[in-house]
């Protein structure tokens, strides 16, 4: 158990809570300003969002997005970062930060990296010589980072995984982790270290690793290991069962969260913070997310199409002249998009505009207590009939109350 | 053989176009003007246009433009949208507008109302085709392979899209300096384009206050006096009177033009590549530039960082000083200086040296817009210490002094240009690495050339080139 009391750099105010669904609207007071909650966080890898300029991104109305640790470490590497200053000076970013623990993308991009008690071993990209990830590496990159919200290094294992012995050891390796990087924090009072829950999609190995998280009291809880290819069903399952035994008092962030389903169906389960690289990396590939699915704006159906990308929509490139915006049409984008980089970036602008605005919308029905009717109206928007409703989101649904097929 | 309808002719209304000469030598020199078309902003000359590329000035969204740039006019290439010709109508041409006759390639491109739209057959630079062109048009290279530019489709793509300006279609090959024989046939088809242009436009009946494209007649590379046939011809007052501009494919034309063209403005389609060479033809009169070297600078990594007049003339230093600054460099990369000091540019008002450097470094795409914004600013600056020198009678002497200063050529590029997506991509800004593209080549080496670049660069399929690109490698063939 972590050994100094745990102070918070945040301030977690719940304004609403549904009264059907476990879904929350709250304000996070962080070090660089408050943010609505539910949230979705773009994540700027490299300290840059896909061709957007920080002021770009800030017109879409975000105030948190992420970096990764992982990246900023290899680029511009740490030394560079205490001399800037950190990362808001680098990328001239006056709001919020969430940095990842770098853990998670030394295990997905390095094929050789392996997890010893010491930390993640693994191959240096760059020289091929052997280098070692310790939960007080982790903590020292997010506090030369200077991020708002900072993750403890966390043993993860793809949830997929049949070995339970491996599934338990890595859950109880991250809960020592947590105290290795509560005792390596510098900043408890400027930036907040989240947990992450782990378990796999083991529901008695994750009540396990919620009892001993919660004890340690850190200033927000992250629910890890889910963002990749497990079944929708084990998915809402965890996300459920985790919320039932996080505090009501603290955020809830899931990782690696971003479709605009599951954002919607994890806001029910109780869950108030997403971040996902997908709606602005499919946006480089010509995709537009919008209320009734996602176009793929470099199909020449779209050449003479000269509507906006989404009817109504209010980010910059959709919003007509008349209106303060660019008018911009998918047969524009049809012909910018495969050549010129600028075309990536106009669909990055609604594709991040239409995530912020959905959670804005989810907040403003789960205000009004609402939000059962908005979870219906959002699934009959994007599926043409109730058949076609995916079951996951149906039957997880109808576990906190709300039976979409009525 | 100009056999001109001069009744239709004079049935055009006045020019819409107006250009004041402020200060202009007696004889050959830069000048001062003021370009004004109505409800456009006004600009006042020498300056540059800015170059688009797909429909958009490279790197930058249309909202970065018009917010964070000072481009006051755009040049476009027919080309850039012909993608289907002849098989299909471009998707441009039917994009709806709220007035009858508004620009279609302004709505299609979003260009701000208040920007002046330039309408020309071919990219800037444009790749090297592998045929030449005929009687009837010139060849160009649209997304799907080569193809000809007929001058019919080039009169309807001038109505249809209604540009502010449109550059007459121009008999310039490439290869090697042209035969006489060539010469001639240069003279002859361009003459003929320019007045079927200017027939087509007088026989389309429009609402009185309509706008019309101002056509900028072309002068071609070689010396005027091979290209007097044309010149005899534009000079006579029922042609003269309906062009509004010279398009100039070699400066060093000026001082021999029919002195009843001296009153126009003059665009230059030499493609300079560096700021000496800009001074060279703003020396010779020159009013408006299309500046390839801007992009490419930005492509390279390079942050320009020269002044007009020469801000720091150091004549105790005998190194002369770099154009620009290469961003690649490590050293920047704790600098929290802006790119240049007193620059007002966004990036250098919002952002640092070790930002840029980091960007490129990690190649991300924001590298390269800040790279852009900050160097169509140095242009900004550059032209208007140019005009104020003119104004002060110094010119000469400033441009003395800056060549002293500086070095003749921007800095070679040490990193990677932007990620390179599909064959397309590459071709299209092939003639932008060329640092001084010789004026005229062997044709059939220039093909080989192209072929050679699509083997080399198409072999492999990047992580990234989806399947439309795949598709337009398949389809990328010389027609
Ligand atoms: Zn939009
Ligand atoms: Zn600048």
């Amino acid at each position: 158990m972590a050994s100094k009391a745990m102070p918070s750099a945040l301030k977690f105010d719940l304004i609403a809570k549904c009264s059907v669904t476990k879904a929350r609207a709250s304000t996070l007071h962080l070090p660089h300003g408050p943010v609505s909650l539910p949230i979705f966080m773009p994540v700027a890898t490299q300290a840059s969002l896909k061709g957007l300029t920080p002021e770009q991104l800030e017109e879409t109305s975000c105030r948190l997005c992420l970096n990764n640790t992982y990246h900023l470490g290899l680029k511009p590497g740490q030394a560079t970062l205490d001399a800037i200053g950190g990362a808001h000076k680098l990328q001239s970013w006056p709001h919020n930060i969430l940095t990842d623990s770098g853990g998670f993308q030394m295990v997905s991009l390095l094929r050789l990296a392996k997890v010893t008690e010491e930390g993640v071993r693994f191959l240096s990209p760059h020289d091929g010589t052997p280098m070692l990830l310790t939960p007080e590496h982790s903590i020292s990159l997010q506090n030369s980072i200077g991020s708002d919200i900072i993750m403890q290094l966390d043993d993860v294992i793809a949830t997929t995984s049949p070995d339970l012995a491996r599934m338990e050891e890595a859950m109880k390796r991250s809960v020592r982790w947590l105290d290795r990087c509560i005792e390596a924090h510098k900043y408890p009072e400027r930036q907040n270290l989240f947990c992450i829950i782990q378990g796999g999609l083991n529901l008695d190995l994750r009540r396990e690793c919620c009892k001993e998280m919660v004890a340690r009291d850190t200033p927000g809880i992250a629910i890890g290991g889910l963002s990749g290819g497990e079944e929708k069903y084990a998915y809402c399952r965890v996300v459920d069962t985790c919320t039932d035994l996080l505090p009501e008092k603290k955020p809830r962030y899931v990782m690696g969260v971003g479709y605009p389903e599951d954002l919607v169906v994890s806001v029910a389960l109780g869950a108030d913070m997403f971040d996902c690289v997908w709606p602005t990396r499919t946006a480089r590939f010509g995709n537009a997310i919008t209320s009734t699915g996602t176009l793929n704006l470099r199909n020449s159906a779209y050449a003479d199409d000269f509507g906006p990308v989404e009817e109504g929509c209010g980010c910059i490139c959709c919003r007509p002249v008349a209106e303060g915006g660019l008018g911009i049409t998918r047969a524009y984008v049809y012909h910018v998009a495969a050549k010129e980089t600028a075309g990536a970036h106009l669909l990055t602008m609604h594709n991040v505009y239409y995530q912020l605005n959905l959670m804005r919308q989810i907040r403003t029905a789960v205000v009004e207590d609402r939000y059962p009717d908005f979870v219906k109206e959002f699934f009959a928007q994007l599926y043409p009939s109730k058949d076609k409703f995916p079951g996951w989101a149906v039957t997880a649904m109808k576990g906190v109350g709300v039976d979409l097929l009525e | 053989m100009a056999n001109i309808d001069s009744e239709k002719l004079s049935q055009l209304p006045c020019e819409m176009l107006s250009f004041n000469i402020l200060k202009a030598p007696a004889e050959i020199g830069p000048r001062l003007g003021k370009f004004a078309l109505p409800n456009r902003r006004v600009i006042s000359t020498p300056h540059y246009v800015g170059i688009s590329s797909r429909g958009v000035v490279p790197h930058l969204s249309p909202d970065m433009l018009k917010k964070r740039t000072n481009i006051d006019a755009v040049y476009f290439g027919l080309e850039d949208f012909t993608e289907r010709l002849p098989i299909r109508t471009p998707p441009l041409y039917n994009v709806p507008t709220s007035e009858a006759y508004a620009s279609k390639l302004k709505s299609f491109t979003v260009l701000p109302d208040d920007r002046i739209s330039i309408l020309g057959p071919r990219r800037i630079p444009a790749v090297e085709t592998p045929k030449s062109n005929t009687k009837n048009g010139v060849s160009i290279h649209t997304s799907v392979g080569f193809a000809e530019l007929n001058v019919r489709d080039y009169v309807t793509a001038m109505q249809i899209l209604s540009p502010d300006i449109i550059i007459g279609l121009a008999d310039v090959p490439q290869g090697d300096k042209p035969s006489s024989k060539r010469a001639d046939k240069m003279d002859d088809r361009t003459c003929v384009w320019t007045r079927d242009m200017i027939v087509a436009e007088a026989e389309r009946e429009v609402p009185a206050d309509t706008p019309r494209p101002q056509i900028f007649a072309p002068i071609l590379p070689t010396p005027i006096e091979l290209q007097m046939f044309y010149m005899d011809h534009l000079v006579e007052d029922d042609m003269l009177k309906h062009i509004s501009g010279l398009a100039i494919y070699n400066a060093s034309n000026t001082p021999d033009l029919p002195y009843q063209l001296l009153h126009l403005p003059r665009l230059a389609m030499t493609e300079p590549s560096s700021p000496r060479k800009l001074l060279y033809d703003i020396s010779l009169g020159t009013d408006l530039f299309t500046i390839p070297f801007t992009t490419a600078a930005s492509d390279a990594g390079i942050a320009l960082s020269f002044s007009f007049p020469a801000t720091s003339p150091s004549p105790s230093s005998s190194t002369p000083l770099p154009l620009g600054i290469d961003m690649w460099s490590p050293t920047h990369a704790t600098s929290l200086t802006p790119l240049s000091e007193n620059c007002t540019c966004h990036t250098c008002t919002s952002h640092h040296r070790a930002y840029v450097q980091h960007l490129l470094s990690a190649k991300e795409m924001l590298g390269w817009v800040l790279l852009q914004i900050h160097n169509h600013a140095v242009l900004d600056r550059f032209f208007s210490g140019v005009r104020a020198s003119i104004a002060n009678g110094t010119f000469d002497e400033d441009r003395l002094a800056f060549e002293k200063l500086y070095e003749d050529e921007l800095p070679a590029k040490t990193g990677l240009g932007p990620r390179v997506r599909g064959y397309q991509y590459r071709s299209e800004r092939a003639g932008e690495s060329k640092r001084n593209p010789s004026a005229f080549r062997m044709l059939d080496d220039g093909g080989e050339k192209l072929e050679e670049a699509q083997v080399e660069e198409g072999a492999v399929p990047s992580p990234g080139v989806d399947e439309r690109e795949l598709e337009e490698k398949g389809f990328a063939k010389p027609v």
